[in-house]
Protein backbone atom coordinates (compact mmCIF):
# COMPACT_ATOMS: atom_id res chain seq x y z
CA UNK A 1 0.00 0.00 0.00
CA UNK A 2 2.51 2.40 -1.27
CA UNK A 3 2.45 5.35 -3.97
CA UNK A 4 2.31 9.28 -3.69
CA UNK A 5 -0.35 9.00 -6.89
CA UNK A 6 -3.25 8.77 -4.83
CA UNK A 7 -7.14 10.36 -4.19
CA UNK A 8 -8.45 12.56 -1.85
CA UNK A 9 -10.42 9.85 0.00
CA UNK A 10 -12.30 12.37 2.40
CA UNK A 11 -13.46 14.39 -1.53
CA UNK A 12 -14.44 10.93 -3.14
CA UNK A 13 -18.20 10.12 -3.73
CA UNK A 14 -18.93 7.29 -2.18
CA UNK A 15 -19.49 5.34 -5.60
CA UNK A 16 -15.57 6.73 -6.74
CA UNK A 17 -14.40 5.44 -3.72
CA UNK A 18 -16.22 1.99 -4.02
CA UNK A 19 -14.77 1.71 -7.80
CA UNK A 20 -11.46 2.90 -6.50
CA UNK A 21 -11.10 0.06 -3.86
CA UNK A 22 -12.07 -2.15 -6.60
CA UNK A 23 -10.18 -1.23 -8.85
CA UNK A 24 -6.80 -1.71 -6.37
CA UNK A 25 -8.55 -4.78 -5.27
CA UNK A 26 -8.53 -5.94 -9.17
CA UNK A 27 -4.89 -5.01 -9.76
CA UNK A 28 -3.46 -7.03 -6.81
CA UNK A 29 -6.00 -10.23 -8.05
CA UNK A 30 -4.46 -9.52 -11.92
CA UNK A 31 -0.94 -9.64 -10.28
CA UNK A 32 -1.40 -12.77 -8.44
CA UNK A 33 -3.62 -14.53 -11.38
CA UNK A 34 -0.97 -13.21 -14.17
CA UNK A 35 2.49 -13.45 -12.38
CA UNK A 36 1.75 -15.24 -9.23
CA UNK A 37 0.96 -15.12 -5.56
CA UNK A 38 4.10 -12.75 -4.66
CA UNK A 39 3.56 -10.50 -7.43
CA UNK A 40 0.12 -9.78 -5.33
CA UNK A 41 2.60 -7.62 -2.77
CA UNK A 42 3.87 -5.20 -5.76
CA UNK A 43 0.41 -3.42 -5.86
CA UNK A 44 0.41 0.08 -5.17
CA UNK A 45 -1.56 3.05 -5.48
CA UNK A 46 0.88 4.82 -8.55
CA UNK A 47 -0.39 1.78 -11.01
CA UNK A 48 -3.80 1.61 -9.73
CA UNK A 49 -3.77 5.43 -10.83
CA UNK A 50 -2.14 3.95 -14.11
CA UNK A 51 -5.67 1.26 -14.47
CA UNK A 52 -7.94 4.26 -14.04
CA UNK A 53 -6.24 6.16 -17.20
CA UNK A 54 -5.81 3.51 -19.13
CA UNK A 55 -9.04 2.59 -18.55
CA UNK A 56 -11.20 5.75 -18.92
CA UNK A 57 -11.71 5.16 -22.48
CA UNK A 58 -14.01 2.65 -22.32
CA UNK A 59 -16.81 2.25 -20.26
CA UNK A 60 -16.49 1.50 -16.21
CA UNK A 61 -15.72 -2.79 -15.89
CA UNK A 62 -18.26 -4.84 -13.78
CA UNK A 63 -16.69 -6.10 -10.10
CA UNK A 64 -17.73 -9.36 -8.24
CA UNK A 65 -16.44 -9.98 -4.73
CA UNK A 66 -13.17 -12.11 -4.73
CA UNK A 67 -11.06 -14.00 -2.40
CA UNK A 68 -8.79 -11.58 -0.41
CA UNK A 69 -5.71 -13.00 0.76
CA UNK A 70 -5.27 -9.64 3.03
CA UNK A 71 -8.61 -10.83 4.58
CA UNK A 72 -7.36 -14.12 5.38
CA UNK A 73 -11.62 -15.52 4.97
CA UNK A 74 -12.96 -12.66 3.62
CA UNK A 75 -13.99 -11.34 0.25
CA UNK A 76 -13.92 -7.76 -1.52
CA UNK A 77 -15.15 -6.12 -4.41
CA UNK A 78 -12.56 -5.85 -7.21
CA UNK A 79 -13.27 -5.16 -10.60
CA UNK A 80 -12.87 -7.92 -13.54
CA UNK A 81 -10.98 -6.99 -15.96
CA UNK A 82 -8.01 -9.26 -17.09
CA UNK A 83 -7.63 -7.47 -20.26
CA UNK A 84 -7.45 -3.94 -18.71
CA UNK A 85 -5.20 -4.93 -15.90
CA UNK A 86 -2.75 -6.70 -18.39
CA UNK A 87 -0.45 -3.29 -18.92
CA UNK A 88 -0.71 -1.96 -15.13
CA UNK A 89 0.36 -5.18 -13.62
CA UNK A 90 3.66 -5.51 -16.44
CA UNK A 91 4.41 -1.86 -15.77
CA UNK A 92 4.28 -3.28 -11.80
CA UNK A 93 6.58 -6.31 -12.59
CA UNK A 94 8.95 -4.36 -14.69
CA UNK A 95 9.05 -1.43 -12.54
CA UNK A 96 9.47 -3.23 -9.43
CA UNK A 97 12.33 -5.53 -10.52
CA UNK A 98 14.41 -3.20 -12.47
CA UNK A 99 14.20 -0.94 -9.36
CA UNK A 100 15.62 -4.15 -7.63
CA UNK A 101 18.59 -4.49 -10.10
CA UNK A 102 19.29 -0.95 -9.30
CA UNK A 103 19.28 -1.16 -5.58
CA UNK A 104 21.99 -4.44 -6.23
CA UNK A 105 23.90 -2.64 -8.52
CA UNK A 106 24.13 0.27 -5.76
CA UNK A 107 24.70 -1.71 -2.56
CA UNK A 108 27.06 -3.73 -1.59
CA UNK A 109 27.59 -7.75 -1.67
CA UNK A 110 26.33 -8.15 1.99
CA UNK A 111 23.29 -5.59 1.62
CA UNK A 112 22.46 -6.31 -1.42
CA UNK A 113 21.30 -9.71 -0.83
CA UNK A 114 18.08 -8.91 0.25
CA UNK A 115 17.75 -7.36 -3.43
CA UNK A 116 19.35 -10.33 -4.92
CA UNK A 117 16.75 -12.53 -3.31
CA UNK A 118 13.84 -10.69 -4.53
CA UNK A 119 15.27 -10.66 -7.82
CA UNK A 120 15.43 -14.02 -8.32
CA UNK A 121 11.88 -14.78 -6.73
CA UNK A 122 10.39 -12.13 -9.39
CA UNK A 123 12.33 -13.72 -12.10
CA UNK A 124 9.69 -15.87 -13.71
CA UNK A 125 7.07 -12.79 -13.39
CA UNK A 126 9.57 -10.43 -15.00
CA UNK A 127 10.37 -12.70 -17.98
CA UNK A 128 6.63 -12.58 -18.77
CA UNK A 129 6.12 -9.17 -18.21
CA UNK A 130 8.91 -8.29 -21.03
CA UNK A 131 7.68 -10.32 -22.80
CA UNK A 132 4.30 -8.82 -23.14
CA UNK A 133 5.90 -5.03 -23.32
CA UNK A 134 9.12 -5.62 -24.57
CA UNK A 135 9.63 -1.85 -25.34
CA UNK A 136 8.40 -0.85 -22.22
CA UNK A 137 10.95 -2.94 -20.99
CA UNK A 138 13.99 -1.25 -22.88
CA UNK A 139 13.14 2.12 -22.21
CA UNK A 140 12.94 1.18 -18.68
CA UNK A 141 16.68 -0.08 -18.83
CA UNK A 142 17.84 2.55 -20.67
CA UNK A 143 16.57 5.35 -18.84
CA UNK A 144 17.49 3.97 -14.82
CA UNK A 145 20.98 3.91 -16.77
CA UNK A 146 20.58 7.38 -17.75
CA UNK A 147 19.10 8.36 -14.45
CA UNK A 148 22.30 6.33 -12.95
CA UNK A 149 24.81 8.14 -15.09
CA UNK A 150 23.61 11.79 -13.80
CA UNK A 151 23.32 10.76 -10.12
CA UNK A 152 26.72 9.94 -10.66
CA UNK A 153 27.75 13.04 -12.05
CA UNK A 154 26.09 14.67 -9.34
CA UNK A 155 24.04 16.52 -11.82
CA UNK A 156 22.32 19.95 -10.66
CA UNK A 157 19.43 19.92 -13.32
CA UNK A 158 16.27 18.92 -11.53
CA UNK A 159 15.09 18.85 -14.65
CA UNK A 160 17.29 16.31 -16.22
CA UNK A 161 16.85 14.04 -13.61
CA UNK A 162 13.31 14.70 -13.45
CA UNK A 163 13.07 14.01 -17.44
CA UNK A 164 15.06 10.21 -17.05
CA UNK A 165 12.07 9.11 -14.83
CA UNK A 166 9.29 10.40 -16.36
CA UNK A 167 9.87 9.70 -19.63
CA UNK A 168 10.05 5.60 -17.93
CA UNK A 169 6.30 6.62 -16.68
CA UNK A 170 5.28 8.31 -19.62
CA UNK A 171 6.56 4.99 -21.62
CA UNK A 172 3.34 3.46 -19.79
CA UNK A 173 1.02 4.50 -21.92
CA UNK A 174 3.81 4.16 -25.31
CA UNK A 175 1.88 0.95 -26.65
CA UNK A 176 -1.64 2.71 -26.77
CA UNK A 177 -2.48 2.40 -30.57
CA UNK A 178 -4.58 6.15 -31.09
CA UNK A 179 -2.14 8.95 -31.07
CA UNK A 180 -5.35 11.04 -29.89
CA UNK A 181 -5.15 8.78 -26.96
CA UNK A 182 -1.46 7.84 -26.01
CA UNK A 183 -0.38 11.34 -26.47
CA UNK A 184 -2.62 13.01 -23.90
CA UNK A 185 -1.42 10.13 -21.64
CA UNK A 186 1.90 10.25 -22.02
CA UNK A 187 1.80 13.78 -21.10
CA UNK A 188 -0.34 13.19 -18.15
CA UNK A 189 2.58 10.53 -16.86
CA UNK A 190 5.36 12.53 -18.11
CA UNK A 191 4.09 15.45 -15.80
CA UNK A 192 2.95 12.81 -12.88
CA UNK A 193 6.61 10.90 -13.27
CA UNK A 194 7.96 14.62 -13.06
CA UNK A 195 5.78 15.43 -9.82
CA UNK A 196 6.77 11.82 -8.27
CA UNK A 197 10.89 12.25 -8.33
CA UNK A 198 10.41 16.02 -7.32
CA UNK A 199 8.25 14.80 -4.43
CA UNK A 200 10.34 11.58 -3.38
CA UNK A 201 13.40 13.97 -3.83
CA UNK A 202 12.17 16.44 -1.34
CA UNK A 203 11.01 13.29 0.98
CA UNK A 204 13.74 11.98 1.36
CA UNK A 205 16.35 15.06 1.16
CA UNK A 206 16.77 15.09 4.98
CA UNK A 207 17.84 11.28 5.18
CA UNK A 208 20.04 11.93 1.87
CA UNK A 209 21.81 15.21 3.52
CA UNK A 210 22.72 12.83 6.86
CA UNK A 211 24.08 9.68 4.65
CA UNK A 212 25.79 12.48 1.98
CA UNK A 213 23.93 10.21 -0.60
CA UNK A 214 23.35 12.14 -4.06
CA UNK A 215 19.71 14.55 -3.96
CA UNK A 216 19.33 17.05 -6.82
CA UNK A 217 17.77 19.21 -4.53
CA UNK A 218 21.44 19.42 -2.91
CA UNK A 219 22.59 20.81 -5.75
CA UNK A 220 20.14 22.80 -7.28
CA UNK A 221 18.99 25.11 -3.96
CA UNK A 222 20.87 26.05 -0.77
CA UNK A 223 20.15 23.23 1.92
CA UNK A 224 20.51 24.02 5.85
CA UNK A 225 20.48 21.16 7.97
CA UNK A 226 18.61 18.70 5.37
CA UNK A 227 15.66 21.54 4.58
CA UNK A 228 15.52 23.94 1.77
CA UNK A 229 14.63 27.37 2.42
CA UNK A 230 11.21 28.82 2.51
CA UNK A 231 11.91 30.70 -1.00
CA UNK A 232 13.38 27.57 -2.24
CA UNK A 233 10.26 25.42 -0.83
CA UNK A 234 7.94 27.75 -2.87
CA UNK A 235 10.04 27.28 -5.91
CA UNK A 236 9.20 23.91 -6.02
CA UNK A 237 5.94 24.15 -4.58
CA UNK A 238 4.90 26.43 -7.88
CA UNK A 239 7.01 23.74 -10.06
CA UNK A 240 5.09 20.98 -9.05
CA UNK A 241 2.10 23.08 -9.29
CA UNK A 242 2.75 23.95 -12.61
CA UNK A 243 3.46 20.01 -13.88
CA UNK A 244 -0.22 19.21 -11.89
CA UNK A 245 -1.75 22.13 -14.12
CA UNK A 246 -0.09 20.10 -17.32
CA UNK A 247 -1.38 17.26 -16.57
CA UNK A 248 -5.17 18.59 -15.52
CA UNK A 249 -4.49 20.07 -18.85
CA UNK A 250 -4.02 16.56 -20.47
CA UNK A 251 -6.58 14.65 -18.58
CA UNK A 252 -9.37 17.11 -19.94
CA UNK A 253 -8.50 15.95 -23.78
CA UNK A 254 -8.78 12.24 -23.04
CA UNK A 255 -12.13 11.13 -24.20
CA UNK A 256 -13.46 9.69 -20.76
CA UNK A 257 -16.09 7.17 -20.13
CA UNK A 258 -15.15 6.12 -17.11
CA UNK A 259 -13.68 7.18 -13.77
CA UNK A 260 -13.64 11.31 -14.97
CA UNK A 261 -14.35 12.40 -11.31
CA UNK A 262 -11.61 9.95 -9.59
CA UNK A 263 -9.30 10.95 -12.25
CA UNK A 264 -9.99 14.65 -11.34
CA UNK A 265 -9.72 13.82 -7.86
CA UNK A 266 -5.99 12.36 -7.82
CA UNK A 267 -4.29 14.98 -10.04
CA UNK A 268 -6.28 18.58 -8.74
CA UNK A 269 -6.98 16.93 -4.73
CA UNK A 270 -4.82 14.30 -4.26
CA UNK A 271 -1.08 15.55 -5.39
CA UNK A 272 -1.38 18.58 -3.99
CA UNK A 273 -2.18 17.25 -0.69
CA UNK A 274 0.10 14.99 -0.86
CA UNK A 275 3.18 17.27 -2.09
CA UNK A 276 1.71 19.64 0.81
CA UNK A 277 2.08 16.61 3.31
CA UNK A 278 5.88 16.06 2.53
CA UNK A 279 6.52 19.56 3.03
CA UNK A 280 5.44 19.06 6.09
CA UNK A 281 7.32 16.04 6.70
CA UNK A 282 3.71 14.12 7.59
CA UNK A 283 4.43 11.86 4.47
CA UNK A 284 7.37 9.49 5.93
CA UNK A 285 7.20 6.08 4.61
CA UNK A 286 6.33 4.25 8.18
CA UNK A 287 3.20 7.22 7.75
CA UNK A 288 1.85 6.64 4.58
CA UNK A 289 -0.52 3.69 4.70
CA UNK A 290 -2.25 6.46 7.51
CA UNK A 291 -1.48 9.31 5.80
CA UNK A 292 -5.59 9.05 4.45
CA UNK A 293 -6.64 8.50 7.30
CA UNK A 294 -5.41 11.90 9.05
CA UNK A 295 -6.12 13.81 6.05
CA UNK A 296 -9.31 12.60 6.84
CA UNK A 297 -9.08 13.70 9.75
CA UNK A 298 -8.21 17.08 9.55
CA UNK A 299 -11.09 17.36 7.36
CA UNK A 300 -13.28 16.50 10.03
CA UNK A 301 -11.65 18.42 12.75
CA UNK A 302 -11.84 21.73 10.14
CA UNK A 303 -15.95 20.63 9.95
CA UNK A 304 -15.79 20.66 13.59
CA UNK A 305 -14.51 24.44 13.88
CA UNK A 306 -16.18 25.73 11.18
CA UNK B 1 -19.06 13.66 -38.33
CA UNK B 2 -19.84 12.58 -34.80
CA UNK B 3 -23.48 13.48 -32.98
CA UNK B 4 -23.29 17.15 -31.98
CA UNK B 5 -25.52 16.04 -28.83
CA UNK B 6 -22.93 14.12 -27.98
CA UNK B 7 -20.10 16.12 -28.65
CA UNK B 8 -21.83 18.61 -26.53
CA UNK B 9 -22.71 16.46 -23.78
CA UNK B 10 -26.65 17.17 -23.83
CA UNK B 11 -29.68 14.72 -24.26
CA UNK B 12 -31.20 15.43 -28.07
CA UNK B 13 -34.58 16.93 -25.53
CA UNK B 14 -32.57 19.62 -24.19
CA UNK B 15 -33.90 23.41 -24.45
CA UNK B 16 -31.79 25.95 -26.19
CA UNK B 17 -30.28 27.05 -23.06
CA UNK B 18 -29.18 24.24 -21.81
CA UNK B 19 -27.27 23.76 -25.22
CA UNK B 20 -25.89 27.10 -24.50
CA UNK B 21 -24.78 26.77 -21.17
CA UNK B 22 -22.96 23.47 -22.56
CA UNK B 23 -21.33 24.92 -25.01
CA UNK B 24 -19.89 27.27 -23.32
CA UNK B 25 -18.79 25.30 -20.48
CA UNK B 26 -16.94 23.38 -22.85
CA UNK B 27 -15.59 26.33 -24.78
CA UNK B 28 -13.84 27.63 -21.06
CA UNK B 29 -12.58 24.16 -20.86
CA UNK B 30 -10.53 23.72 -24.31
CA UNK B 31 -9.85 27.50 -24.31
CA UNK B 32 -6.82 28.47 -26.50
CA UNK B 33 -5.73 30.13 -23.63
CA UNK B 34 -5.66 26.90 -21.33
CA UNK B 35 -3.30 25.65 -23.97
CA UNK B 36 -1.04 28.19 -24.71
CA UNK B 37 2.05 26.65 -25.84
CA UNK B 38 1.24 23.46 -24.49
CA UNK B 39 2.39 20.60 -26.66
CA UNK B 40 -1.37 19.16 -26.85
CA UNK B 41 -2.54 22.32 -28.24
CA UNK B 42 -3.31 20.64 -31.59
CA UNK B 43 -5.71 18.59 -29.98
CA UNK B 44 -7.01 21.01 -27.62
CA UNK B 45 -7.89 23.36 -31.39
CA UNK B 46 -9.26 20.74 -32.97
CA UNK B 47 -11.30 19.52 -29.93
CA UNK B 48 -12.55 23.07 -30.39
CA UNK B 49 -13.17 22.81 -33.65
CA UNK B 50 -15.54 19.91 -33.34
CA UNK B 51 -17.21 21.34 -30.46
CA UNK B 52 -17.81 24.76 -32.92
CA UNK B 53 -19.28 22.57 -35.49
CA UNK B 54 -21.72 20.41 -33.02
CA UNK B 55 -22.94 24.22 -31.66
CA UNK B 56 -23.04 25.14 -35.32
CA UNK B 57 -25.09 21.97 -36.84
CA UNK B 58 -27.78 22.22 -33.48
CA UNK B 59 -28.35 25.72 -33.92
CA UNK B 60 -28.74 25.64 -37.56
CA UNK B 61 -30.79 22.35 -37.59
CA UNK B 62 -33.45 24.38 -34.71
CA UNK B 63 -33.41 27.37 -36.51
CA UNK B 64 -35.02 25.53 -39.18
CA UNK B 65 -37.85 25.18 -36.95
CA UNK B 66 -38.07 28.19 -34.84
CA UNK B 67 -35.71 30.66 -36.71
CA UNK B 68 -32.91 32.88 -36.17
CA UNK B 69 -30.03 31.95 -33.46
CA UNK B 70 -26.49 33.18 -32.49
CA UNK B 71 -23.29 31.77 -34.13
CA UNK B 72 -20.53 29.53 -32.30
CA UNK B 73 -17.39 31.22 -31.01
CA UNK B 74 -14.60 32.22 -33.53
CA UNK B 75 -10.99 31.49 -32.26
CA UNK B 76 -8.67 34.69 -33.08
CA UNK B 77 -5.85 33.26 -33.67
CA UNK B 78 -3.83 33.85 -30.54
CA UNK B 79 -0.29 33.11 -31.75
CA UNK B 80 -0.16 36.00 -34.66
CA UNK B 81 3.16 37.33 -34.62
CA UNK B 82 4.85 39.93 -36.76
CA UNK B 83 8.16 39.70 -35.22
CA UNK B 84 11.01 41.60 -37.52
CA UNK B 85 13.55 38.44 -37.29
CA UNK B 86 12.40 35.59 -40.56
CA UNK B 87 15.20 33.11 -37.67
CA UNK B 88 12.84 33.74 -35.09
CA UNK B 89 9.98 33.37 -36.76
CA UNK B 90 11.36 30.02 -38.19
CA UNK B 91 11.88 28.84 -34.95
CA UNK B 92 8.32 29.62 -33.71
CA UNK B 93 7.26 27.74 -36.53
CA UNK B 94 9.12 24.52 -34.78
CA UNK B 95 8.16 25.23 -32.23
CA UNK B 96 4.19 25.26 -32.94
CA UNK B 97 4.32 22.05 -35.38
CA UNK B 98 6.67 20.47 -32.03
CA UNK B 99 9.66 20.17 -33.75
CA UNK B 100 11.70 21.18 -30.73
CA UNK B 101 14.75 19.77 -31.92
CA UNK B 102 15.34 21.51 -35.03
CA UNK B 103 13.68 24.43 -33.22
CA UNK B 104 16.99 24.61 -30.64
CA UNK B 105 19.32 23.89 -33.20
CA UNK B 106 18.29 26.81 -34.92
CA UNK B 107 17.90 29.03 -32.00
CA UNK B 108 21.42 27.96 -30.86
CA UNK B 109 23.31 29.20 -33.96
CA UNK B 110 22.23 32.85 -33.09
CA UNK B 111 24.93 35.19 -32.28
CA UNK B 112 22.60 37.66 -30.50
CA UNK B 113 21.34 36.71 -26.87
CA UNK B 114 18.26 39.10 -26.76
CA UNK B 115 15.30 38.87 -24.76
CA UNK B 116 13.22 36.75 -27.15
CA UNK B 117 16.26 33.95 -27.97
CA UNK B 118 15.54 33.78 -24.03
CA UNK B 119 11.87 33.59 -24.37
CA UNK B 120 11.58 30.87 -27.32
CA UNK B 121 14.39 28.89 -25.34
CA UNK B 122 12.04 28.64 -22.49
CA UNK B 123 9.42 28.06 -25.00
CA UNK B 124 11.03 24.73 -25.88
CA UNK B 125 11.98 23.86 -22.54
CA UNK B 126 8.28 24.53 -21.41
CA UNK B 127 6.99 22.00 -24.44
CA UNK B 128 9.51 19.67 -23.40
CA UNK B 129 8.14 19.71 -20.33
CA UNK B 130 12.06 20.72 -18.01
CA UNK B 131 9.65 23.57 -16.15
CA UNK B 132 12.77 24.77 -14.04
CA UNK B 133 14.38 25.60 -17.32
CA UNK B 134 11.59 27.15 -18.47
CA UNK B 135 11.22 29.20 -15.86
CA UNK B 136 14.58 30.50 -15.81
CA UNK B 137 14.56 31.71 -19.44
CA UNK B 138 11.34 33.04 -19.30
CA UNK B 139 12.63 35.33 -16.34
CA UNK B 140 15.99 36.13 -18.14
CA UNK B 141 13.34 37.65 -21.15
CA UNK B 142 11.50 39.36 -18.40
CA UNK B 143 13.67 40.81 -16.99
CA UNK B 144 15.54 42.05 -20.51
CA UNK B 145 12.13 43.27 -21.94
CA UNK B 146 10.14 44.08 -18.64
CA UNK B 147 6.99 45.24 -20.96
CA UNK B 148 6.31 42.60 -23.03
CA UNK B 149 3.19 41.03 -22.28
CA UNK B 150 3.95 37.81 -24.04
CA UNK B 151 6.73 36.95 -22.05
CA UNK B 152 4.93 37.97 -18.84
CA UNK B 153 2.32 35.64 -19.55
CA UNK B 154 4.57 32.86 -20.17
CA UNK B 155 6.36 33.42 -17.02
CA UNK B 156 3.26 33.52 -15.11
CA UNK B 157 1.64 30.45 -16.42
CA UNK B 158 5.19 28.42 -15.46
CA UNK B 159 4.68 29.87 -11.83
CA UNK B 160 1.40 28.25 -11.53
CA UNK B 161 -0.23 31.39 -11.05
CA UNK B 162 -2.13 30.20 -14.28
CA UNK B 163 -4.69 27.56 -13.59
CA UNK B 164 -6.70 25.68 -16.09
CA UNK B 165 -10.76 25.63 -15.93
CA UNK B 166 -10.69 22.25 -14.20
CA UNK B 167 -8.27 23.66 -11.51
CA UNK B 168 -10.24 26.40 -11.20
CA UNK B 169 -13.27 24.53 -10.27
CA UNK B 170 -11.37 22.47 -8.14
CA UNK B 171 -10.13 25.61 -5.91
CA UNK B 172 -13.22 26.88 -4.98
CA UNK B 173 -13.45 25.21 -1.55
CA UNK B 174 -13.76 28.71 -0.34
CA UNK B 175 -17.31 29.27 -2.15
CA UNK B 176 -19.05 27.85 0.77
CA UNK B 177 -17.82 30.21 3.29
CA UNK B 178 -18.40 33.36 0.77
CA UNK B 179 -21.92 31.46 -0.01
CA UNK B 180 -22.91 31.67 4.02
CA UNK B 181 -21.58 35.22 4.26
CA UNK B 182 -23.97 36.06 1.26
CA UNK B 183 -26.71 33.84 3.05
CA UNK B 184 -25.78 35.54 6.48
CA UNK B 185 -26.18 39.55 4.89
CA UNK B 186 -29.15 38.56 2.97
CA UNK B 187 -31.32 36.95 6.64
CA UNK B 188 -29.65 40.22 8.40
CA UNK B 189 -31.15 42.48 5.74
CA UNK B 190 -34.21 40.64 6.14
CA UNK B 191 -34.43 41.23 9.67
CA UNK B 192 -33.73 44.57 9.39
CA UNK B 193 -36.99 45.19 7.16
CA UNK B 194 -34.74 45.43 3.78
CA UNK B 195 -37.68 42.45 2.83
CA UNK B 196 -40.39 44.98 2.92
Amino acid sequence: MFGYVRPRRDLLAPEDLEAYRAAYCGLCRALGKQYGFAARFLVNYDMTFLYLLRASAAPAAQSARCWCPAKLCGRKDCTLDPEGFGAAAACTVILTVEKLRDNVRDEGFFRGLPYRFLTLLYRRAYCRAARRLPDFAALTVRQLHALHALEAAKSPSIDAVADAFAQIVAGCAGDLKDPALRRPTEQLLYQTGRFLYLADALDDLRGDCQQDAYNPLRYRFSVSDGALTQGDLDYLTQLTDSSVNLAGAALALLPMRAHEALLENVIYLGLPSVFAAVKAGKFQSRDRIQWNKNAKRENEDKETDR
Amino acid sequence: MKDPYEVLGVARTASDSEIKTAYRELVKKYHPDNYANNPLADLASEKMKEINEAYDAITKARAGSSGGYQSSYQSHGSNAYSGANSAYAQVRAYINANQLDAAESMLNTAANRDAEWYYLKGCIAYRRGWLDEARQNYQTAVAMVPNNYEYQNALRTVQGGYTPYRQANYQNNNMDTACELCNTLLCLNCLCGGCR
